[in-house]
């Protein structure tokens, strides 16, 4: 009787964290994907972020994520700074997707790539670019850039 | 007539030539005066960029970048200048630092925290990260450790001076981001730091 009474707390304590852990990952797996890679520091109308299909006016302050094409018009120009520290600001006539951004370096898991379409663009690199050099990098329609820190300066035409 | 056309291809031609194309990069110093470097990498070759203001070109993927030249600053600032005139400013670093395996503040912290909440509110920066960092003495497990605790206790003292807890996140890197490469289990002063970013 006993045996049996502590065979069932045992199987009732793996019941429970069973159902902690699908808790846990119910909640962590997407703010793992939600959370803001950056924030917009510098704006010039106008510009905006296609995200899941749906276009959105750009501003000072707008939070930017991972998998965001950012566009400009011929006379808009937007700053950004990503949360490594990096700064990359698009001038106009530009599009540029932030197609990947893994950023955990405790782990030294770190990833840095965008694609510009069109446009001008400045970068300075930041945490990234020094944990891992060599992991910070651009796609043009011609080029893929590699950068070891930590400024460059591209125009895709 | 034949001739006119011949003529108009090949104005066009060499138009193209001189004015488009694909894709350019510029290697220029960064806020600090420090130059990297960049490969531009093509389908057919690479060319690497390795000194202040040297610029190569990718006009086609199929083919091998062009190799590098040397441009004046005027030269960049004319083909860039809509985009640099909009560059934010670079992110601001205020640095402390702890004795061996200790998360408790030096004397002289104070005056660093008193330097960075003017900038914060110089900047009005809702925008902060408060980065803990170890040496490598020790092993990383306990790197990582030692860097969460030094970042929450330079936390603490900012909110404790009147910074919204709200416009910061605290990290911690553990051994992986020193301020001076050294080889395993060296102790370096200069690497067990935290550092307020200020973006």
């Amino acid at each position: 009787m006993l045996l049996g009474n502590k065979t069932y707390l045992v199987l009732h304590k793996s019941a429970v964290h069973f159902v902690l852990l699908g808790v846990l990952l119910i909640f962590s797996l997407p703010s793992m994907a939600d959370e803001r890679i950056g924030l917009v520091k510098t704006y010039e109308p106008k510009a905006s972020v296609i995200r899941q299909g749906a276009e959105t006016a750009l501003g000072v302050g707008a939070e930017i994520f991972k998998g965001d094409t950012i566009v400009t018009d011929s006379s808009g120009a937007v700053g950004i700074i990503f949360n490594d520290g990096a700064v990359l600001t698009l001038g106009p006539s530009g599009k540029l997707i932030v197609e990947n951004f893994l950023f955990n370096p405790a782990e030294a898991k770190v990833s840095f790539l965008s694609r510009v379409i069109k446009g001008s663009v400045a970068f300075a690199s930041g945490a990234i670019g020094r944990i891992s050099p060599g992991s910070v990098q651009f796609k043009t329609p011609t080029a893929t850039l590699g950068l070891r820190g930590t400024k460059i300066l591209i125009k895709v035409d | 007539m034949i001739t006119r056309t011949l003529l108009a291809l090949l104005i066009s031609g060499l138009l193209t030539a001189c004015c488009s194309s694909g894709t350019t990069v510029v290697l220029v110093p960064d806020a600090g005066g420090k130059v990297g470097q960049v490969e531009l990498t093509t389908e057919n070759g690479t060319t690497k960029l390795s000194k202040a203001n040297e610029s190569a070109q990718a006009s086609k993927a199929k083919q091998a970048p062009g190799a590098p030249i040397l441009l004046s600053d005027s030269k960049i600032h004319d083909m860039f200048a809509d985009t640099l005139a909009k560059e934010p400013a670079s992110p601001e670093h205020y640095r402390f630092y702890f004795e061996t395996g200790s998360a408790d503040l030096l004397a002289d912290a104070n005056a660093e925290l008193a330097r960075a909440k003017t900038a914060i509110q110089a900047r009005k920066s809702c925008d902060l990260s408060v980065i803990g960092h170890a040496d490598r003495v020790g092993d990383n497990e306990m790197n990582r450790g030692i860097s969460m605790k030094r970042a929450g206790m330079v936390a603490k003292s900012l909110i404790d001076i009147g910074i919204a807890k709200e416009c910061m996140d605290i990290r911690y890197y553990g051994e992986n981001d020193p301020a001076i490469p050294t080889a395993d289990n060296v102790a370096e002063s200069r690497n067990r730091r935290v550092e307020i970013e200020i973006r």
